[in-house]
């Protein structure tokens, strides 16, 4: 739904800078809700070069269109575990290093991460993780894990994120089983717990999952820490909690796509991203965790603060790996859980 | 024709056969129908054979298996209760929607033309936008329970909002007006002297409602019947948004098919079976109201 709006605004937005005689072109395929348009406008003015931003809603949907060889993508938003599978198929280009002098300010942390352990091809955009939001307010005992959450007395109080790998994620963590090994043994474990979760579930939304929390509609929810920090600053009866048992931290991140035919000017504006009061930006506007260290520096003491975006260290937390077919395992387990109610 | 006289007798074809000219207006539509319905048509019937590889890309082979998957239980019991809520809107749309457009269908010119904006205006606004408006009439704290609380018509707010109820509100909105206009178109032409004829002969308003009003409005309502259960039993937006996403739908399993599983195969193997089952519902529909009319 979401995806459709920024499509409209971003048509328009690319309509209006059709007027302007650019010197190159760019072709942006991000996240819906995720690139703001200050940082896309701030660009164009400091390089003449173009934007068009197209978007999509998962990292699916991001590979099924490369896949279907729609669109001549410059840039592209994937997260850790779709990178991983397309450096594999050798989907995306090395990058050249000589023209990003702005890696400097990154977190060495989040360099040398397994989808991509030389750094060759990638670029850490935002990070965060899935945790839980607590509506203070109304829930008085204290929630540390999935199983807190996923208790008979919460029933119709959950929203929790529409996506099948997630919910598959959370039981086998609640069940102690490692997170990237999907096959049929852990799936058959996993099976009965998710099956009495979703019974419990009052909304599954991954679009805007902070709505159904804002709304009253619910109390608890598992959510993108990015939401949680929203509702946060919203209220401050909205805490985030990350799960006891594990959570899973995504890495988002930009990168280049093998066949784009302007590799220059996406190198221009991955550089222009990575420079501190760029990236200041965005996470002004999408509170996740900002892997720019400079940016971290320019950022105030209450955004810093919040526990959504900066979660204190120590908690167990792990990317996801890419489990190839065992997608559609996955999508059939939850379908046929979530239609048997 | 035997009365026909000589002089007119003409060479029989060119009154039969369309001429170049026929087809030269044709064109486009047809084109439009090859580019837009058939090839993709064929598209989806050749993948629903194919197989999904790793990446989700499609590799050309042949099998069955997307079929067999199709009548898996748990993919018929979602068919199932698509149809139920398809058939549910449908029904509630009719009895709705009739009153409306007979009303309307009765007025006087300028008062129907009015009326008839009235039931179009929704049009100018979104879908989407009207969707969340529902959002924030049906929600918890919403408008809806805050009326009925303060009127005291309750005590706690009533859970609206993500339940099969909301869904099947959302569905009646959406669809209601294209129950309304095709019943409208009939019921306008419908003949006054034949009511006034059935009360003539005795027959009181019901009698005269279901014995001749009704069956002279059948075309509007089995058009409309069309209009709205073929569109409702495929919508993923409204019960992705106003039902939570919490039971999935036939259209929620292909659109899920296409993006997060990217299982496009499977997903072509349930459209075609999808489109199987109305072409075969409407076969039949077409036949026995063909032997009715005989």
């Amino acid at each position: 739904m979401k995806a459709i709006k920024t499509l409209i605004l971003t048509l328009v937005a690319s309509f209006a800078a059709t007027a302007l005689h650019a010197a190159g072109e760019l072709n942006l395929f991000g996240w819906s809700e995720y690139v703001p348009q200050d940082v896309l406008e701030g660009f164009t003015k400091e390089t003449g070069i173009k934007v068009n931003f197209e978007t999509y809603a998962s990292n699916e949907e991001l590979l099924s269109k490369l896949v279907a060889g729609g669109g001549n993508y410059d840039l592209i938003q994937p997260s850790e575990y779709a990178a991983e599978l397309m450096i594999r198929r050798k989907m995306l280009a090395p990058l050249d290093k000589a023209k990003l002098p702005n890696l400097k300010n990154l977190d060495p942390e989040l360099k040398g991460q397994v989808h991509d352990p030389e750094d060759n091809f990638t670029v850490p955009y935002m990070s965060g993780t899935v945790g839980i939001v607590v509506n203070t307010e109304v829930v008085k005992t204290p929630i540390k894990g999935y199983k807190d959450v996923f208790q008979a007395k919460f029933k119709d109080r959950l929203v929790v994120l529409n996506d099948n790998r997630e919910l598959v994620t959370w039981a086998l963590y609640s069940l102690g089983l490692p997170i990237n090994e999907i096959n049929p043994a852990a799936l058959a474990k996993a099976r009965p717990v998710v099956a009495e979760w979703v019974k419990l579930v009052k909304v599954f939304d991954s679009d805007s999952p902070k709505t159904a929390l804002l709304n009253g509609d619910v109390d608890l929810g598992i959510v993108w820490s990015g939401e949680a920090a929203i509702l946060w600053n919203e209220n401050k009866k909205f805490q985030y909690v990350l799960p006891a048992e594990g959570a899973h931290r995504f890495i988002d991140i930009l990168a280049i796509p093998a066949n784009a035919p302007h590799k220059a000017e996406a190198h221009a504006f991955i550089n222009y991203i990575l420079r501190p009061e760029v990236s200041k930006i965005v996470s002004e506007n999408f509170p996740y965790t900002n892997p720019n260290l400079g940016a971290r520096q320019l950022l105030t003491a209450e955004q810093l603060a919040n526990p959504a975006s900066y979660p204190p260290a120590g908690a167990k937390l792990q990317t996801f790996r890419d489990i190839g077919k065992a997608a559609a395992d996955i999508d059939k387990l939850v379908t046929d859980l979530k239609s048997a109610q | 024709m035997s009365a026909v006289p000589a002089a007119t007798e003409l060479a029989p074809t060119d009154s039969r056969r369309p001429g170049w000219r026929a087809w030269a207006l044709l064109a486009p539509m047809v084109l439009w129908l090859l580019a837009f319905v058939v090839v993709p048509t064929a598209i989806l019937l050749v993948y629903s054979f194919c197989e999904r590889d790793e990446v989700g890309g499609v590799i050309f082979t042949f099998t069955w298996e997307n079929y067999h998957r199709v009548f898996d239980p748990v993919y018929l019991r979602i068919f199932v209760r698509s149809v139920y809520y398809a058939g549910l809107t449908t029904v509630i749309c009719v009895v709705l929607g009739y009153p409306v457009a007979y009303y309307i269908a009765r007025a006087s010119v300028e008062r129907r033309n009015q009326l008839l904006l009235l039931v179009m205006v929704p049009f100018w606004t979104s879908f989407l936008i009207r969707t969340y408006a529902w959002i924030t009439i049906l929600k918890q704290d919403g408008l809806l329970n805050g009326l009925l609380l303060s009127m005291n018509f309750i005590t706690e707010p009533l859970g609206l909002l993500y339940t099969p109820t909301a869904v099947v509100i959302g569905l009646v909105y959406a669809y209601l007006p294209f129950m309304i206009l095709p019943i409208y178109g009939s019921a306008e032409k419908l003949d006054n002297s034949l009511i006034e004829a059935a009360h003539d002969l005795g027959a009181g308003p019901v009698r005269a409602f279901s014995s001749v009003i009704v069956p002279l409005t059948m075309p509007g309502i089995a058009a409309g019947t069309l209009l709205v259960f073929v569109p409702a039993i495929g919508m993923f937006a409204i019960t992705d948004l106003m039902g939570g996403a919490k039971v999935p739908m036939i259209g929620n399993v292909i659109q899920n098919q296409f993006l997060q599983a990217r299982d496009w195969p499977f997903g072509a193997a349930l459209g075609v079976i999808f489109m199987l089952m109305f072409a075969l519902t409407y076969v039949i529909l077409q036949s026995r109201g063909a032997r009715h009319a005989t």
